[in-house]
């Protein structure tokens, strides 16, 4: 494994979640996704009330994949976490905007690559992805929802059913192991966060 | 021939058009007048569409459609259901692959995974569920609610501060 810190969740090592946080990015990648007729958005989870309300309500519907919590059974039954990838079964072409939120933080290289590779083909020419990253960790987060509320607020919402390995990469590390898309903009907050909003190549 | 008995005056309709689920499940609750309630049983399989005039509960498997656009349809928690739906309010506990139509509100719980497309006026989904389709709500009835979502639950925090609390900045923008 390359460019990415591996931190196996403990509950001991559990301590605080990130402060709430305006998302500039998920603002941008909104309203991109509005000026499109019709624009079909994917949500790779894990599923949330609120996410899909503000998705629903801001895009006409939604299309979720709980990919958090397939990659959860995967691992608790000692599969090879690949298998998850089955799941991904859209058609090529099928989405305006994939909304990854941090998934690629449980993933290794190898399974980000691959992720990539399956957004980039689910995507339409010039469609939107969206990627959240925790900046690197003295010690392993609480795995939290992103709970979108109003003006872009972002909330976190501990989710205890999950366990999920963390790997943070650097930008370029990120950047690099997605071929196929073009940075269009990114934000790095004082919670930790960073956002990255990238853009389908031809 | 028989004689048939005098018919006792506290007799709801629903006690005289008993369904056979409702004979061979012991423990079904007794159906409020004009609002009865079928349960099928966690050890019954049914395959075939059902059209029913009473709420209806799936604790076993059923292959078919289900067609009950006035009243409540349930996955309870052990049910598994493969076909489209059709009702008033739908709620899910168990394993549902299908489309569904609600007119009303459509409940998905932890427990429950659910595969398919949901067209409804509103729904809740409990973290932990598992979700895969496509969720598509009436927006109208549900444009105030977009201006004031629901605060996310407090529980297992940490330092998060709540919706009230100012939010942090950006950073920097790369």
């Amino acid at each position: 494994m390359t460019n990415a810190v591996l931190h196996q969740q403990k509950d001991s090592e559990i301590e605080s979640s990130p402060v709430s946080y305006n998302s500039e990015i998920l603002e941008l990648f909104i309203k991109s996704l509005q000026r499109q007729r019709d624009p079909q958005i994917l949500d790779v989870g894990p599923v949330c009330e609120e996410n899909i309300m503000f998705f629903a309500q801001q895009l006409k519907r939604i299309y979720v994949c709980d990919m958090f919590l397939r990659l959860d059974r995967e691992l608790r039954a000692d599969r090879d976490p690949a298998k998850v990838w089955v799941h991904l079964d859209y058609a090529p072409s099928t989405f305006d905007g994939i909304q990854l939120w941090d998934f690629c933080d449980h993933l290794d290289d190898t399974q980000v690559k691959r992720l990539g590779g399956l957004c980039h083909t689910m995507l339409k020419p010039e469609a939107f992805l969206m990627i959240t990253a925790f900046e690197e960790q003295t010690h392993a987060l609480p795995l939290n929802a992103f709970v979108t509320q109003i003006n872009y607020q972002i909330n976190f919402r501990h989710q205890p059913h999950l366990k999920l390995p963390w790997l943070c990469r650097h930008n370029r590390a990120l950047m690099s192991i997605l071929p196929g898309f073009n940075h269009i903009k990114s934000f790095q907050y004082r919670n930790g966060l960073r956002e990255f909003l990238f853009k389908k190549s031809q | 021939m028989l004689k048939r008995g005098k018919k006792d005056e506290n007799d709801s309709p629903s006690d005289t058009s008993m369904t056979m689920s409702e004979r061979i499940t012991p423990s079904t609750p007794k159906p409020s007048a004009g609002q009865g309630k079928t349960i099928i049983g966690e050890n019954i399989a049914i395959e075939g569409s059902i059209r029913g005039e009473e709420n209806l509960v799936i604790e076993g498997a059923l292959k078919g459609n289900i067609e009950m656009e006035k009243h409540n349809f349930t996955v309870g928690s052990r049910g598994r259901v493969d076909g489209e739906i059709r009702a008033q309010n739908v709620s899910i506990s168990g394993e549902l692959k299908g489309n569904i139509t609600a007119l009303g509100k459509v409940e998905i719980t932890k427990d429950a995974d659910f595969y398919g497309e949901i067209k409804a006026k509103s729904i809740s989904v409990e973290d932990g569920a598992y979700f895969k389709g496509m969720i598509e709500l009436d927006r109208e009835p549900h444009r105030k609610s977009s201006e004031g979502t629901k605060p996310a639950s407090p529980s297992g925090l940490g330092s998060i501060k709540g919706p009230t609390s100012k939010p942090v900045d950006a950073k920097k923008e790369t």
